[in-house]
């Protein structure tokens, strides 16, 4: 009796001890598409994605601040990360949604085109950011290769530092 | 360490309030130096700190309230009379107590002050004002009953609640002979030393009465300590005996009292914010449900719930604004020595009359409240009070009278400052103001007299000579508007040469839920404070004028500058060619100003929240709210938008000039957008080429519906549209009909390109909005004309 127990036990931990290995050196990602780029940010920063509601325009802000919605009581700036990165805007569709992320001090909407999967990478299969001349600036945590596609995972708490 | 600290920040709370109230009877002390009851409490107050601060190991502390005491403990015994020398000196100990008591609360020790000169000072005063021969042995005589006296107060202090009625018999008959004994011996000092002593016996009959009220009020062990147990002791020694019969009133209105973190509450409020919110919403949607389903039993239910809710919210929300309420007196209370100070210093004779000092506020507001007061009391010591010379050569009494005055006026409390001084003149005033480059003449033409006096808040201006302590450098009243503005404050200024100045600070009650006017402008909604709203009206356009590039109205016997809400938000707008306009006449702290909106919304109670860092501090936006439909609106800042309004080129005046829709500047044709719609794809091209020439820029739809999209969809500005009538899924009629629907496309020139030539298709043309009716077959030379017209194109063909 004592002897299956004791089985059962060892299973047990055999099952928990791989899981805790592989949680220390995976990050669980979120992906999205904006414009014809793959992106993502960690799981951990997205407080919850919703399809879009009606926003109200704040006035002087800069174009890609497109104004605050109501998160069940809670007013949230809403960015739309095209106009941010520099894209031509386009209508919301079927797809767009509101990602909300937040970190220690702040939350924010950001508006994206498509939702792509949820996505486990190990961190041995993330690169550094590339290179640019203002590295204090990048937006770019780092590149993730899977498969045969680069998925540029971005520093969320840049993402949610008001720049204007 | 912690208890400590725990009773560190007692004896700090405990030291601060009866600090407060120590400025106010010193004052009085100066005017009345016999008043034994104020002496008493005086007292009480230094020998209180003192006591706690030795047990806390404060010597600096306890060394100047040790001398502060001795010299107070003089003067109730009689031996000194407190003239303005020694009030001096007292004061300015009390003042160092204050210091210590900060420092005290900020580093924990009492340390970094020096207190010694001030020490000396006191030291020489109990010594110096002896009488050399007989005092000394009488002071001593007198001293020495005192620790009786002493043990008896503490013996007050016993929990009289818990006692059965027979015990507080026992113990007031025990205290009573305590007393007399102890007035026995003094007296028998006083007469050793040769004095006379009057109205032995009354005194001692007084007695009795005088002691039982505190011992019936229950409520006595509260933490204050009830004042003057001891006055009848000291009364016997002094002449004052009719004092005594009415024994200070404070010790009877002690209440039951509750200490609550400020944050606590705070929190609260936050909570009830929610639930106003809440409220609302719930409001909107029985008024939905009502609409749709009428006559079902359940809604009369449903109704009475939502009233009740909705009147149980109201009364929460007042209730624990209640809580947050501090008398006003709390911020009164320094200026009668303030005013004292002043009056010193300036050499003038000025009274302070201070009245409604339980008129009730909310904390945070009778925290920000002190500040203007002081520079406005300041103000009309200086320059409103004038000199006693002046005061009696215009037939004035020498004394100038200052009055302090706060009262409720629905949802705000008015504070009125009023001084009987010279008064101001508002032409002198726009002549300092031209001098200092504050205005310009003109300006100064279009002022107003209230306008005038308004000035004296302007940063820089001082009607001053000279700068003085007391002021001079025209910072103080800046400070006051900045104030009163962030409290959504106003200010209201009358003036008379000769006679006085009165100046009122109208400020709401609460900050955190307010009343908003929602006003609407295209299809964007704004909150602005209720506070800020002095009153709407509808104006004809024609009684806007336009003076030195500024839009201003008349609004009675003023001038009133105006600014549309788009120009300040940068609203895309189209004027509508309607013949009014809504103002909203907006006033903050001393200023006033028109703002043009397209709609009046109406009237809700709204909570601020904020907008997250991320859009903290945006100008002219305070912050956001909820509203009953869920939305958000934003609540303008009245401060920022009316400092933003002196920077903003009005587009009001110009409308006229400019006339087009488009809002935008044009510097190129290609700036130009027209949208031609028709289904026939050669028709599209034929028209496409004929306005080819003039460069503008053309986007094509194929029927009504597509066209509606791209213009919903706000990518494009169109400046004039062209459209066919006979198309597939939506016609030209319908889709000019829906166009129209939008406010802002009021003014956006429609173009039917039609083959119906019928003059009922005329009308009906007409009728859906449209400018202009081309029939085919039409030259392009006609075409481009009429397009070049409509959108009112500014460019040469040879430049294009």
């Amino acid at each position: 009796m004592s002897d299956k127990l004791q089985d059962i036990i060892n299973k047990q931990q055999d099952q928990i001890a791989p899981g805790e290995e592989n949680l220390d050196n995976v990050v669980q990602l979120v992906g999205f598409i904006i414009g014809e780029e793959e992106f993502s940010v960690p799981i951990l920063s997205i407080q919850e994605i919703i399809k879009p509601i009606e926003w109200t325009r704040v006035p002087r802000t800069p174009g890609y601040v497109l104004g605050v919605f109501n998160l069940r009581g809670t007013v949230i700036p809403l960015i739309d990360l095209r106009l941010k990165f520099g894209l031509p805007s386009e209508k919301m569709t079927e797809n767009s949604r509101f990602i909300v992320m937040k970190n220690e001090t702040e939350t924010a909407g950001f508006v994206i085109d498509r939702l792509t999967e949820a996505i486990r990478l190990k961190k041995s299969e993330i690169g550094s950011a590339p290179e640019t001349a203002m590295q204090e600036k990048t937006m770019i945590d780092g590149v993730g290769k899977q498969d045969d596609k680069i998925l540029t995972i971005l520093k969320v708490d840049k993402l949610l530092e008001r720049d204007f | 360490m912690d208890e400590f600290q725990e009773i560190l920040q007692d004896f700090l709370i405990e030291s601060f309030e009866l600090i407060e109230q120590l400025d106010q009877d010193l004052v009085e002390l100066e005017n009345t130096p016999e008043d034994l009851d104020l002496l008493n409490r005086i007292f009480r107050v230094a020998h209180t700190v003192k006591g706690a601060s030795s047990f806390l190991n404060f010597d600096v502390l306890t060394h100047l309230t040790h001398h502060m005491e001795d010299v107070l403990n003089k003067a109730r015994h009689g031996e000194l009379l407190i003239d303005a020398a020694i009030m001096d000196v007292v004061l300015e100990s009390i003042d160092l107590m204050k210091s210590l008591l900060h420092t005290i609360r900020d580093t924990s020790k009492d340390d970094g002050i020096e207190v010694e000169a001030c020490v000396i000072r006191l030291t020489a005063i109990t010594n110096g004002e002896n009488p050399s021969d007989a005092a000394v042995s009488e002071a001593a005589a007198v001293i020495e009953p005192e620790p009786v006296v002493e043990e008896a107060e503490a013996e007050d202090e016993l929990d009289y609640a818990n006692m059965s009625d027979d015990d507080v018999d026992a113990e007031i008959q025990r205290l009573l002979e305590e007393r007399q004994a102890a007035d026995k011996a003094k007296r028998e000092a006083k007469i050793a030393a040769g004095e006379d002593v009057p109205n032995m016996p009354e005194a001692e009959a007084q007695e009795p009465k005088a002691e039982e009220i505190p011992v019936e009020e229950p409520a006595a062990a509260a933490p204050p300590p009830p004042p003057p147990p001891a006055a009848p002791v000291a009364n016997a020694a002094a002449p004052k005996a009719e004092k005594k019969a009415t024994p200070a009133p404070v010790a009877t209105t002690v209440e039951q009292t509750i200490r609550v973190d400020v944050k606590r509450l705070d929190h609260l409020m936050n909570l009830i914010g929610e639930l106003v919110l809440g409220k609302n919403r719930l409001i909107k949607i029985n008024d939905d449900v009502e609409e749709r389903y009428e006559g079902e039993e359940f809604l009369e239910e449903l109704n009475q719930v939502v009233s009740i809710v909705s009147l149980v919210t109201t009364d929460l929300q007042i209730a624990v604004m209640k809580t947050r309420m501090l008398p006003i007196g709390k911020v009164f209370n320094k200026f009668p020595r303030m005013i004292r100070d002043l009056s010193r210093e300036l050499g003038k004779k000025i009274e302070l009359e201070i009245s409604g000092e339980e008129t009730e506020l909310d904390k945070s507001i009778v925290e920000e409240i002190g500040d203007p007061l002081v520079h406005i009391i300041r103000n009309s010591c200086d320059h409103g009070v004038e000199s006693i010379e002046r005061r009696i050569e215009s037939g004035k009494p020498e004394t100038g009278i200052i009055g302090l005055k706060a009262y409720n006026e629905g949802n705000h409390i008015v504070i009125q400052i009023t001084d009987d001084g010279a008064g101001m003149d508002p032409d002198r005033l726009k002549m300092i103001a031209i001098d200092k480059g504050v205005i310009t003449e003109k300006e100064a033409d279009i002022m107003g007299d209230k306008e005038a006096f308004g000035l004296i808040f302007r940063p820089g201006f001082s009607t001053a000579a000279a700068v003085t302590n007391v002021s001079g450098r025209g910072v103080g009243m800046d400070v006051v508007k900045t104030n009163i503005e962030k409290l959504n404050g106003i200010i209201d200024i009358e003036s008379e040469l000769g006679k006085g100045t009165v100046m009122k600070l109208k400020i709401p009650l609460t900050l955190a839920i307010i009343q908003a006017l929602l006003v609407g402008v295209q299809e964007e909604y704004y909150a602005i404070p209720l506070a800020s709203v002095l009153e709407t009206v509808r104006i004809g356009k024609e009684e806007i004028y336009t003076v030195e590039n500024r839009s201003v109205m008349r609004l009675r016997d003023e001038v009133l500058s105006l600014v549309h809400i788009a120009d300040i938000f940068e609203v895309e707008h189209v004027f509508d060619t309607s013949e009014h306009a809504y103002v909203v006449v907006l006033g903050l702290a001393e200023t006033k100003i028109g703002l043009i909106v397209d709609s009046l919304v109406g009237q809700e109670e709204i909570v601020i929240k904020s907008m997250g860092e991320y859009l903290q501090g945006m100008e002219g936006i305070a912050g956001a709210t909820i509203r009953g439909d869920g939305g958000v609106t934003l609540i303008v800042d009245v401060a920022a938008l009316m400092s933003m309004a002196k920077t903003i080129k009005s587009s009001v005046s110009s409308e006229n000039s400019s006339g087009s829709g488009a809002s935008r500047e044009k510097t190129q044709p290609s700036d130009y957008k027209v949208m031609i719609i028709d289904d026939s794809k050669t028709d599209r091209k034929i028209m496409s080429l004929a306005l080819k020439p003039l460069g503008i820029t053309l986007v094509e739809a194929t029927d009504g519906v597509e066209a509606l999209n791209i213009l919903k969809s706000g990518e494009h500005q169109f400046d004039a549209l062209l459209i066919d009538i006979e198309m597939p899924r939506m016609d030209g009629y319908t889709l000019a009909s829906e166009i129209k629907k939008y406010n802002k496309y009021k003014n956006l020139p429609l173009i039917a390109v039609t083959s119906r030539t019928g003059k009922a298709d005329r009308m009906r043309g007409v009728e859906s909005g449209m400018v202009e009716y081309i029939t085919k077959p039409y030259s392009p030379d006609y075409l481009q004309n009429v397009v070049k017209r409509n959108i009112k194109f500014s460019f040469s063909e040879e430049s294009a």
